[in-house]
Formats: structure tokens, sequence, C-alpha cells
């Protein structure tokens, strides 16, 4: 009996670290909520999709720069000022407007920290927005689609002969 | 002058008879990398986290002394001390003859520094903190270290990136001496140049090949792309 407890433990330990490595690895990075409510119920299917706005009208910076941007609350009220004003949801952004406040928009893409991506290197490669935000065009409230994680990146990265040295994206 | 040269080898040149000591260098390394500030306690235990300092020696005897400076910074090896001892490959070497250190990765073994001849790499031994105000001043291109990650000169990889990318957004190659790290950007009397090794035409290229340079401990085998210049001027005669 005393000769099995030794190889009993050591096959425990070995299960045990094995299931917690399985675990970690297929753990989300991030875990918060993918589709929360957001302060205003903002459509992208009503914009993106039927009104067909393209991307870039709002997200400004996706074209110049690493980070794509929230629209300012004078965007949005650049239209609003004459489309739909009776609306509930419009009257709200008014408010933020009349109040100067940001609108406190709850932000969905998030990278770890020692990444470094920047958008305007993806869309001169033609990398759609879809690819990795989803079919936006359909989401009453956005959620978020991608995993975000490394592997996922490299996948497209090697797939398109992108670089796949460290410094690329972790400085 | 521009660059077309098809590979990279980044690579410094240092002229020390021009260089003054000012410490300007160091200063805009801190200021760029988000490097955290160190007291006087750490600087006693040898815990002070520059990647870039300034060695000063002093030549002659009493009353004709002077002191020379030499920038120290990571040398930036091709056959790096460093990158084999790392069990978690976080220090490796980029096809740019860049050494490369991966924060993420690093699980702060301080290996590497240990078997760094130059002693340019540092360890965070605490968490990285600023007074006020100076936490507004944090670049937001890279990301602060935390507590047990090793860190070094980078020859301002973010700056780096930027430059290739703008040269990628308008279609060329890197133009010589557009990208620059900070420490090359600050030093008044332009003592530090940076560019391109690999491209003969380069401004560091044709520095490299004067009767001037030396490398540091070059009997150790580690190949540095930081080459150094002294002597020759008008303040050695002979």
């Amino acid at each position: 009996m005393k000769k099995l407890v030794l190889p009993l433990l050591l096959l425990c330990a070995s299960g045990l670290t094995l299931g917690a490595l399985a675990l970690l690895y297929n753990l989300p990075l991030d875990t918060r909520d993918r589709s929360p409510a957001q302060p205003i119920p903002f459509s992208h299917k009503l914009h993106a999709g039927d009104y067909q706005i393209d991307c870039r009208f709002c997200h400004r910076h996706a074209e110049s720069g690493p980070v794509a941007g929230i629209p300012d609350v004078a965007l949005c009220r650049s239209c609003h000022e004459h489309i739909a004003t009776e609306k509930a949801t419009i009257v709200q952004l008014k408010g933020y407007w009349e109040r100067a406040e940001p609108i406190p928009w709850l932000r969905l893409h998030q990278l770890p920290d020692h990444v470094y991506f920047t958008h305007v290197m993806h869309l001169r490669a033609q990398i759609d927005c879809r690819y990795c935000h989803g079919e936006v065009r359909t989401m009453v409230q956005m959620r978020r689609v991608a995993s975000l994680k490394m592997g996922w990146c490299l996948n497209c990265h090697r797939d398109n002969q992108a670089s796949i040295d460290c410094w690329t994206c972790h400085i | 002058m521009t660059t077309e040269a098809k590979d990279i080898r980044w690579g410094m040149v240092i002229d020390l008879d021009r260089c003054t000591g000012c410490g300007a260098c160091v200063t805009a390394c801190q200021a760029e990398n988000n490097i955290a500030l160190t007291d006087q306690q750490g600087f006693a235990q040898g815990r002070n986290l520059q990647w870039l300092r300034i060695e000063r020696y002093w030549e002659g005897e009493f009353p004709h002394v002077r002191a020379r400076f030499l920038p120290m910074l990571c040398q930036h090896c091709d056959d790096a001390p460093c990158e084999p001892v790392c069990p978690v490959y976080a220090s490796y070497h980029t096809a740019e003859g860049l050494n490369g250190q991966v924060y993420n990765r690093c699980v702060g073994t301080r290996y590497c520094a240990n078997n760094c001849p130059y002693a340019v790499r540092v360890f965070n031994f605490t968490d990285p903190s600023w007074p006020e105000p100076l936490e507004q001043q944090l670049s937001p291109d890279i990301t602060v270290r935390s507590r047990g990650v090793m860190e070094k000169c980078s020859f301002c990889i973010q700056r780096i990136r930027r430059g290739k990318e703008e040269a990628k957004l308008e279609n060329r190659g890197l133009r010589d001496g557009e990208v620059q790290p900070a420490c090359a950007q600050t030093c008044p009397p332009g003592a530090i140049s940076f560019g391109n090794l690999d491209d003969p035409n380069s401004r560091v290229a044709r520095m490299a090949r004067s009767p001037r340079r030396f490398r540091l401990f070059e009997d150790l085998g580690t190949e540095p792309s930081v080459i150094y210049l002294k002597g020759g001027g008008h303040e050695h005669p002979g």
C-alpha cells in the first residue's frame, strides 16, 4: 500500500498541473461583458447597416493613426440637430451636448499592456473592418467578436506574410 | 542623402570629442521611454533605472586634469551575451540587428544583466512611480514596465516603428536620419548619430569607417553596434 502513495500523489499533481494549464490556455483574454449596455442605446445596425454610413465617417482616426477613435458629441449632434430630433435617445444625446459632457461609452476592444497596434497599417494592408470587428452592420447592440489573443493575431500575420517579429507588436 | 538600402542594420556612432557630458541624452531617454525615477536610496543600492548613463573619467595628473565622458547605453551586440542565457527567450535578436527585450515575456531571472559586460540592463526592483506632476508626461506609445521586469535601451523602437510606418504609408524607403532616438535628437553638440550601417552612404556608415573608431571591450567579441570615435581632433596633436 505504501508503495502506491508516491506514484498516486505524483499522478494527482501532474493531472492538476495539466488541468490548470489547459484552463489557462482556454480562458478568454478579456473576461468583461462582451456586449454591455451603453449609456445611449446606439444602434450600429441602423447607422452602418440601414443607412450605409461608412465606418470611417465616425471612426475618423482609423485612416491616420493607431486608434480609430470614438466620435465626439459634436459629430453626433451635427447630424442629429436635424434628424430624428424628437426621439428620446436623441434628447438624451442633446443633454450631453448642453451639459458639455462626453458620453461615457464603454470600451469593448481593449488590448493588453505592452501591445502596440495601429489601425492605419491594417487599413493599408486592406484588412476589412469586419475581419476583426465582425458584422457590425447587423448588430443592434455592439458586441466583441474577436478573442484578441496573440495566437489570433499571429494566424493572420502568418497568412498574410506580415512581420511576426516580437518587437513589431510588443514595444 | 536618402537611403534606399533594402536591409537594415541599425547602428549608432558617438563622437566622444564632441560629448560635453551635459546629460541631456540621459534626461531625454528617461522622458521618452517612461523610465521610472530612482530616489537617493535606490541609487545608493545600485538600483538606479537608467537606460543611458554618462561614464566620467579623469585624465592626466593634477593640475593638468580633464574630465572625459562616455555615454554608455545598450550596445546592441551582434553576438550578445545576454541573449542565450534568457530561459524564456525574452531577450532576442531582431532581423535588424537590434537586441530586443520582450517585457511581457520577462520573468525577471536577471541572468541577462549578470551576463552583460556593459552593465546596461536595469531591473525594476520596485513598482515604478513618478512624483506629481511628472506622471502627466508619460508617453502613451510605451507601456510602463512593472516590478520584476528587466528593461534596457531599445534604440527607441517606438520611433523606429513610427518612421517605418510613415515611410510605408508614403510608399518609399526610410531616409537617412529620418529615425532618431531621443538621445541623438537631444544631444546639443550633435555627438550621437543613428542610422543604417548596411547602407554604405548613410551618415553612420561613413562615420563608422573613420580611423578614430573604436568599440567597447572589442576583445570580448560581442560585436557591438555602437561605435565610438575618439582622438585625432585638434586637441590631440599627433
